[in-house]
């Protein structure tokens, strides 16, 4: 039953004229007529806003595949009728396609962020990491240093300065460093956090965490990630991932969008903490220590000992190890690498000093 | 003058029905960490748009939330590529002074080095705005005839940087030189159908809506002066005093200027408008709108934290899985609580002033309308992809 005919207003999509037409359902019942326009209405769609806003489906369109005249109709009898016949009213038309090109723009986009995020970025900071000069990078390493120690700890100062403990660390650092010939100043420290765990900040600033002190049993241990350590500062590791970080930041909060808010300036900071090196990097730092641990005659035993009994502890895994997925390869690779102790790091009584460093 | 002719715009906004909708395209921003966000806004601006009549009939926003999110993918890549230079190349500058300055000399670096950081996004910024208002413009439909803007970012970004140095040189006296003349080049290249818009007025013109900020900046100068004298209790206060005028005078000129630039617009065929918005009653909105936004907010805050809280209170000693699945669930309901806060300043603030300066506007001369023929459609390349990326979307 066919309601009855309606006024509406109907606009053409070719003048901004407002027409004031007579609309009645088609003879055929599957149609709107008025003026000398018939609208079938498999190929009504309705847009947003009052009353009943009608726009005809076609196969060309613009943004949307829809005729850019419109009709408009009150809520009445024959808006009811419309809603309860025309079938497609609120389909969301896409034309053909439009999954491919969607789909090829996303790999597109994505492809061209991996190669600015994993192969441009790297070579630029590599380059400018290269130029800086030292007095800066030294500069820099300190603020970072301060920023950690804030992350950590909160307010205060976290540094273990107790005067036996810096005795024997410094022993330590002689004993790796002395007559290597290294082109950093290695500035040496420990902080009082329960974390097991050492990074390399940039300018030659090395930091082991008291957790890492505890978890060792041997001063070998310790010197054997030292000389890990010192191998990243030796091949500017932290600096040359502080200007990555840098570039990366950015292009992250851009794709995320202000979801999660400020979230992402913290990154940077944080990044440096975790600092994921790359395999390479770790494998390098790791072939430096070797040689150096033979040739300071402190050998690879240590450090070996030290990779076993954390691949035993499982689960927290510190930063030195995360990129890499077997410490027990990399326990094997320090055994055979060789160099033998020939007289130990510190004497009992030291190292007891500096496990007791953080007072 | 002849009013018959003449159209009343209107603005029929319903916070119960924008409410619903603003929040629940908010959380499906969320839990598709973000991506929705663009279908979000054209679901929003469609809604809004359609509450905009003029005389007896509607706008309508024609873009898609798909052809927004294609724009951002292009957007980003191009930003990517030049913010990383342009964030290395400033790092390296500023690196000592960035995170620590040791001495003044070093501030004053660190200070440089920020603005620059800044100043590198600038032209971005100008170019986006034009683009952003040049696709809104090409997917608003009156009349079912679309409105255009010509492609002219970039003569706009170097105009726009032209006219902020001499606004930044002549101490802020010169801001509605920029003003006008930004303005005047947008609007003379926006259409209607084929009928083109044209900026009527002059730019002096603005001076009697800019008086309270020059009162302002002229307090700030003589501060400056009795500070050079010597005359320190008069400097602060003077200083304070002419800050907090020149900030009243900034709201007011911007409703100001809306109404002269809007009242001096014309189209072909003699179309033009009336405006008259009121600053006093655009502050009394905002100030509403806070209160209750607050109030609300609260209220959700409250409902979203109160059970979590207390499902905490219930245990003794969380075990590692148990502090993780919290750690999940504050996340979660932070990221509601923004969500809940944005919609309502959407619905509670910017809806009502918008439909403040939409209702102060009266159209004279709209026979000129029937007049008015189609256009082409745009196919506008970005789709606010930059306007988007660089977060500077602005309410609607």
């Amino acid at each position: 039953m066919a309601p009855l005919p309606e006024e509406a207003v109907f606009f053409d999509g070719i003048s901004a004229r407002r027409q004031v037409v007579r609309v009645e359902v088609s003879s055929d019942g599957r149609g709107l007529r008025f003026g000398r326009e018939l609208w079938p209405l498999d190929r009504l769609r309705r847009i947003e806003g009052e009353g009943l806003v009608l726009a005809l489906l076609t196969p060309g369109g613009d943004e949307l595949p829809h005729d850019p005249a419109r009709l408009v109709l009150a809520d009445g009898p024959l808006a009811a009728w419309v809603r309860a016949e025309a079938k497609g009213l609120s389909r969301r038309d896409v034309r053909r396609g439009t999954g491919v090109k969607v789909a090829g723009r996303i790999v597109l986009a994505g492809l061209a962020l991996a190669a600015i995020l994993f192969v441009f970025l790297p070579r630029i900071s590599d380059m400018l990491a290269d130029q800086m000069p030292r007095a800066q990078e030294v500069a820099f390493g300190q603020a970072v240093l301060r920023q950690v120690e804030g992350m950590l700890g909160g307010e205060g100062r976290l540094a273990c300065d107790n005067a036996a403990g810096l005795r024997a660390l410094e022993k330590m650092e002689r004993r790796l460093t002395e007559g290597q010939g290294l082109a950093y100043d290695i500035q040496l420290s420990v902080l009082d956090h329960e974390m097991l765990n050492a990074f390399a900040a940039p300018g030659g600033h090395v930091v082991i965490l008291r957790g890492l002190l505890e978890a060792a049993e041997t001063p070998e241990e310790v010197a054997g990630v030292l000389a890990h350590e010192i191998g990243h500062v030796e091949a500017r590791d932290p600096l040359r991932l502080a200007f990555r970080s840098a570039g990366s930041a950015g292009i992250l909060a851009l794709v995320l969008g202000d979801v999660t808010g400020g979230t992402v300036i913290g990154l940077a900071g944080d990044y440096l903490l975790r600092a994921s090196y790359t395999r390479e990097a770790e494998a390098a730092a790791d072939d430096f220590a070797h040689h150096l641990l033979a040739r300071t005659e402190v050998g690879t035993e240590g450090l070996a000992a030290f990779f076993d009994r954390i691949e035993g502890m499982g689960g927290d895994v510190p930063e030195f190890l995360s990129t890499h997925p077997s410490s027990g390869g990399r326990a094997a690779a320090a055994r055979a690498a060789g160099g033998a102790a020939s007289r130990p790091v510190l004497s009992e009584a030291e190292w007891q000093a500096l496990r007791g460093i953080c007072g | 003058m002849d009013h018959t002719g003449e159209l009343r715009v209107s603005y029929r906004g319903d916070p119960a029905k924008l409410f619903p909708l603003a929040l629940g395209t908010g959380v499906l921003g969320v839990v598709t960490l973000g991506i929705y966000r663009f279908w979000a806004k054209a679901r929003i601006r469609r809604h809004v748009w359609g509450q905009v009549r003029v005389g007896d009939d509607a706008m309508e926003f024609t873009g898609t939330g798909l052809e927004m999110f294609l724009g951002f993918l292009m957007a980003v890549v191009v930003l990517a590529v030049y913010l990383a230079v342009v964030q290395l190349i400033l790092f390296a500058v500023g690196i000592r002074f960035v995170l620590d300055p040791q001495n003044q000399m070093e501030e004053i670096a660190q200070g440089i080095s920020i603005a620059l950081s800044f100043l590198a996004v600038l032209p971005l910024m100008l170019f986006a705005a034009y683009r952003a208002r040049r696709y809104k413009l090409a997917r608003t439909r009156l009349r079912g005839i679309r409105f255009a803007m010509e492609s002219a970012a970039g003569g706009y970004m170097l105009r726009g940087l032209f006219y902020l140095l001499l606004t930044v040189v002549s101490l802020g006296v010169l801001w509605p030189l920029m003003t006008y003349r930004l303005e005047a080049f947008m609007t003379q290249r926006t259409w209607y159908g084929g009928a083109r818009f044209r900026q009527g007025g002059r730019w002096t013109g603005l001076y009697s809506a800019y008086f309270h900020v020059l009162v302002g900046i002229g307090m700030l100068g003589l501060a400056v002066a009795a500070g050079v004298a010597g005359m320190e209790w008069q400097a602060g206060l003077l200083g304070a005093l002419g800050l907090i005028w020149a900030m009243v005078g900034l709201i007011l000129y911007r409703v100001r200027a809306f109404a002269y630039l809007m009242s001096h617009k014309e189209m072909d065929g003699g179309l033009g408008f009336r405006a008259a918005p009121r600053a006093g009653r655009v502050v009394w909105l905002y100030i509403k709108g806070v209160v209750i936004v607050g109030l609300l907010g609260g209220i959700g805050s409250a409902v979203i934290f109160a059970p979590l809280a207390t499902l905490m209170a219930g245990v003794e000693e969380p075990s590692a899985l148990m502090a993780v699945e919290f750690a999940v669930l504050g996340v979660a309901a932070y990221l509601l609580v923004l969500t809940v806060f944005g919609a309502l300043t959407l619905v509670f603030i910017s809806q009502p002033i918008l439909g403040h300066f939409v209702e102060s506007v009266t159209v004279t001369g709209a026979a000129a309308l029937d007049a008015v023929r189609q256009r082409v459609s745009d196919r506008g390349a970005d789709a606010e992809g930059l306007a988007d990326a660089l977060d500077m979307g602005g309410a609607f």
